[in-house]
C-alpha cells in the first residue's frame, strides 16, 4: 500500500512538472546491452537435412531425423570475475521446434550489464524443481507433456523429442522416439519406486563475449545431432530399440554423450539499423 | 511523512477534478445520445491447466448476446433457405448435443454415421460429405485449422467459390469458423443453398430483429452477421468436465481399471499421449500418418493435399479423444465402428508406409501389443473423457421454439 501511494505521488508530481524528469537522465553510469539466441541444427559438421536416410551414428545405425522439440533453460553468464548471472529468471525456459521458425530466436528480455564475459551455459531441458507438470498450459509447449506415471511432480515435460528413423538389422526402416526426460527408478518387479533427474548443464566451449552499452548480441547455439549417440557411450538403435521414455539406461547414456551435443555456433553483434 | 505523500497525490488529482468538470458535454442533458451499442463481452471460465490462447478473430469478439444469437441459428434448419420442412437443415442436423456435436453412429437417417447433404436433381439422395464427422468442442482452442486436414486456417489467402454462389471476396474466405458457416450452408454436400437464400429466410422470422440488434446494434440480417453469430456460438462450446478433467482437479477419482487405462494412455505401454495427450484437450491438434493404410489415393484431401508436402500423404489431424465414447464412427473414414476395434487396431494392427509419423513408433511390431485385459483397461480411460455437462448443458441445446424447425430428426 505504501507503495500504491508512494507510485502516485511520482504520477501526481510528472502531471505537475512535466519537463522535470529531463534533467534526470544522467544519473550513475549503469550501462547494458541486449543477448538474442539463436538455434541451429548440425549433422556430421553442416546444417541438418531432414527426412533423407543419409546419415550414419557411430554404432553404424543409417538414421535420419524428422524433427527435434527440446527445452533450454537457465542461461547464464560468467563474467571475469566468476560471478554468475541468471537471464530472464521467471522465464527461465525456452522451447524450440526444428518445424516452427518462430522458437528458432530467444530473445532475452532482461538488460544485460555491458562487460566481458567469459562463458555462457545452459541447462538442457529443465532442472526438477521448476518442471511442474500442467505449467504450460498452451500448446507447443504443453505438447511436450512428460507424463505423470514416468516424472511424477518433477518431471513435467519430456527435455526433448527428436523423433526420426533408422534402419534396423532386418534392413527395416523403423521409427525411434529419442525421448529424453525424468526417468523411473525400479524395484525388482518393474514397479516405479523413484524418479531419476536426467537434465544437465552445459558450459559452453568458447562462449567468451564482450558486451558494450547500447549493444545487441545475437549468440547461435548449435546441436550437433550425431553427438547424442557417441562420447562416452556408443548407443545403438538396434539395442535400445524405438522408444526409450521407460529405460533409464538408455536415457542416461543419451544424457552423458549429451554433454558433447552444444556448441557455440557464433556470436555476432546485431547492426543498428 | 505519510500525510505529506497523500496531500502531494490528491492535489494534481483535484486539478484533474476542476478541469473535467468545465467539459461542456457533461453538463448538457438535453440532446441524449442514441443509446450506445453495448453488447456485453462473453467471458470464458478459468478453467485450471487449459490454454489462455483463444482462436478469436480480432473483427469477430465474442459477447453473451451473438453467442446467444448464434445459438439460435445454429439449431434454425430455415438457414438453408427452406421453409419446407422435409427439406430443413441446420448445424445441428449433423451436429448433435447429444454426440459430443457428432451424428453418432445410430442416427436414423445418416445410417452408420455417413452424413449427406439435402437432396439435388443429381443426388436424390442427397451427395455424401466427403468425410466422416468431426466433434465441435474446443475449437476455440485450435490454432492450427479446421476440418482433417486443416484447410481452413488464417493463412489460407483463398477467397469465396463462385461456383456455388459465393463471391472470391472477403468476407467469404478459409481461415476460421465464419468460413466453415458459409461453406456449410452452399455446399452441395451440406446445405446445397446461397447466401441471399439463407439471409432472406432468416430475415423473414420476426423473432431475429431483436436478437440481430442485441448482437450487432441493428436489425439489419446479412450473411456476415449470421456467420459471426454461429462461429461466435462454436466457440463458446467447451468441454472441461469430463471424469478425467475432475481427477486432474482432484474433484474425482479413477477406479482401478480407469487408473490401469490412464496409465497405459499416459506411457509408452499403449502410448496414445504424443499425439492425444499432451495437453487438456486431447488432443494436440497436429497432423500424423497413423500408420492405417500402405497405399494412398493421390487424390485424398489429405494434410498433403494442404501443404503439397509428401511427408505429409496419408496425415489428417488426430482429433480430441474427449467424448470419444459417442462419437463412433472413427477415423476421417469412419472405418472403425467402435473403440474395440480402434484399440485393436492401435494394438495390432498397424501397416507400414514411408509416410509414416515417427510416433507411430511400434508400427513394425504392428502396434502396441496390449493384453485383453489391458484394451479393457484403456477402453475403461476413454470412457472418463465422456462430459456429461457438455452434452446436457441448457447453454448449448437447442431453443424450444426451434425444436420444429431444427432439421433434427426426432429420435
Ligand atoms: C451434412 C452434415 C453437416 C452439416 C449440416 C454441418 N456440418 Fe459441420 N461438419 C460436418 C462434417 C462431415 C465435418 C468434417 C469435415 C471434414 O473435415 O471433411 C464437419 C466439420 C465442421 C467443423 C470443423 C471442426 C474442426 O474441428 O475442424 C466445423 C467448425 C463445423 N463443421 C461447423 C458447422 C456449422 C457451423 C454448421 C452449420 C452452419 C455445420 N457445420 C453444418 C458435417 C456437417
Ligand atoms: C502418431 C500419432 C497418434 C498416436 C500415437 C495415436 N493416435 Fe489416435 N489418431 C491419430 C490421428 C492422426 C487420427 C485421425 C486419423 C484419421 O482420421 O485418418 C487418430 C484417430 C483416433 C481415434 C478416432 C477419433 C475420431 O474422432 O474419429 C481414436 C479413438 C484414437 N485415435 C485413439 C487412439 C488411442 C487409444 C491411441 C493409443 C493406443 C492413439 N490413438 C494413438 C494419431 C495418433
Amino acid at each position: 500500500m505504501k507503495k500504491l501511494s508512494f507510485i502516485g505521488m511520482i504520477a501526481g508530481l510528472m502531471v505537475f512538472f512535466g519537463s522535470c524528469d529531463k534533467n534526470n537522465e544522467k544519473g550513475e553510469e549503469s550501462t547494458s546491452g541486449k543477448v538474442i539466441i539463436q538455434f541451429e541444427h548440425y549433422a556430421d559438421g553442416a546444417p541438418l537435412v531432414y527426412d533423407s536416410m543419409m546419415y550414419v551414428n557411430e554404432a553404424g545405425n543409417h538414421y535420419e531425423v524428422t524433427e527435434i522439440q527440446w527445452f533450454i533453460s537457465d542461461i547464464v553468464l560468467k563474467n571475469k570475475d566468476g560471478d554468475t548471472l541468471l537471464l530472464d529468471k521467471d522465464d527461465f525456459a525456452h522451447y524450440v521446434d526444428t518445424n516452427l521458425p518462430d522458437t528458432w530466436v530467444w530473445e532475452i528480455q532482461d538488460d544485460i550489464p555491458a562487460t566481458e564475459y567469459q562463458s555462457i551455459s545452459m541447462t538442457f531441458g529443465i532442472k526438477g524443481e521448476k518442471n511442474k507438470p500442467y505449467m504450460f498450459t498452451d500448446p507447443p509447449e504443453s505438447d511436450m507433456l512428460w507424463p505423470y506415471p514416468l516424472g511424477g511432480d518433477e518431471g513435467g515435460y519430456h527435455y526433448m523429442k527428436l523423433n526420426g528413423f533408422w534402419v534396423n538389422t532386418n534392413n527395416e526402416r523403423q521409427p525411434f522416439n529419442f525421448h529424453l526426460g525424468v526417468g523411473q527408478e525400479r524395484d525388482g518387479e518393474g514397479n516405479i519406486i523413484g524418479f531419476i533427474q536426467n537434465w544437465f548443464e552445459s558450459e559452453l566451449p568458447s562462449s567468451a563475449f564482450t558486451l558494450s552499452d547500447s549493444e545487441t548480441k545475437v549468440i547461435t547455439i548449435r546441436m550437433d545431432v550425431e553427438n547424442w549417440w557417441k562420447d562416452p557411450n556408443t548407443y545403438d538403435h538396434n539395442i535400445h530399440g524405438s522408444k526409450v521414455m521407460q529405460n533409464q539406461e538408455a536415457m542416461r547414456m543419451g544424457c552423458e554423450n549429451g554433454r558433447n551435443v552444444f556448441s557455440i555456433g557464433s556470436i555476432t553483434t546485431k547492426p543498428v539499423p | 511523512m505519510e500525510r505529506i505523500i497523500f496531500i502531494l497525490k490528491i492535489f494534481p488529482l483535484a486539478g484533474l477534478l476542476v478541469l473535467a468538470s468545465c467539459n461542456p458535454q457533461s453538463v448538457n442533458e438535453e440532446n441524449p445520445e442514441p443509446e450506445p451499442f453495448s453488447p456485453t463481452p462473453y467471458e470464458f471460465p478459468d478453467i485450471p491447466y487449459f490454454p489462455k490462447n483463444f482462436n478469436i478473430p480480432d473483427d469477430n469478439p465474442m459477447t453473451v448476446e451473438g453467442v446467444e444469437l448464434g445459438r439460435y441459428l445454429f439449431y434454425d434448419g430455415r438457414i438453408s433457405g427452406n421453409t419446407d420442412k422435409d427439406m430443413l437443415m441446420s448445424c445441428s442436423t449433423c451436429h448433435i448435443q447429444a454426440h459430443g456435436f457428432e451424428v453418432g453412429i445410430n442416427h436414423p437417417k445418416f445410417k452408420g454415421g455417413k452424413t449427406f447433404g439435402l437432396p439435388t436433381p443429381e443426388y436424390p439422395e442427397g451427395k455424401p460429405t466427403p468425410n466422416f464427422m468431426m466433434p465441435l468442442v474446443n475449437t476455440v482452442y485450435n490454432h492450427n485449422g479446421y476440418l482433417w486436414n486443416g484447410f481452413v486456417n488464417e493463412s489460407n489467402d483463398a477467397l469465396g467459390n463462385p461456383h456455388y454462389g459465393v463471391p472470391a471476396r472477403e468476407p467469404y474466405n478459409y481461415k476460421n469458423i465464419e468460413s466453415l458457416v458459409w461453406m456449410a450452408i452452399t455446399a452441395p454436400h451440406e446445405m446445397n443453398s446461397t447466401v441471399d437464400r439463407a439471409v432472406a429466410a432468416i430475415a423473414a422470422v420476426p423473432m431475429y430483429r431483436e436478437k440481430f440488434k442485441a448482437a450487432f446494434g441493428t436489425e439489419e440480417v446479412t450473411f456476415e452477421r449470421i456467420s459471426k453469430a454461429i462461429a461466435q456460438f462454436v466457440r463458446s462450446i467447451i468441454s472441461y468436465n469430463s471424469k478425467f478433467h475432475k481427477y486432474l482437479r482432484h474433484e474425482a477419482q479413477l477406479t482401478e481399471q480407469e487408473q490401469r487405462g490412464y496409465d497405459l494412455f499416459f506411457s509408452e505401454d499403449a502410448d496414445c499421449f504424443h499425439c492425444h495427450g499432451g495437453s487438456v484437450l486431447m488432443t494436440t491438434n497436429e497432423f500424423f500418418n497413423n500408420a492405417k493404410d500402405s497405399v494412398f489415393d493421390p487424390d485424398e484431401h489429405d494434410r498433403h493435399w494442404v501443404t503439397g508436402d509428401p511427408m505429409d500423404i496419408g496425415a489428417y489431424r488426430a482429433p480430441s479423444l474427449l467424448n470419444i465414447e459417442l462419437t463412433a464412427p472413427y477415423m476421417h473414414d469412419g472405418r472403425f465402428k467402435n473403440l474395440d476395434e480402434v484399440i485393436d487396431f492401435y494394438s495390432g494392427g498397424l501397416v507400414y508406409s514411408d509416410y509414416v509419423h515417427p510416433l507411430m513408433k511400434n508400427v513394425r511390431q504392428k502396434g502396441v501389443q496390449l493384453s485383453d485385459e489391458d484394451k479393457m483397461a484403456l477402453k475403461s480411460f476413454l470412457f472418463t473423457l465422456t462430459d456429461y455437462e457438455l452434452i446436457n448443458d441448457p447453454a448449448y441445446s437447442c431453443p424450444p421454439e426451434l425444436k420444429e424447425w431444427s432439421g433434427q430428426v426426432n429420435y
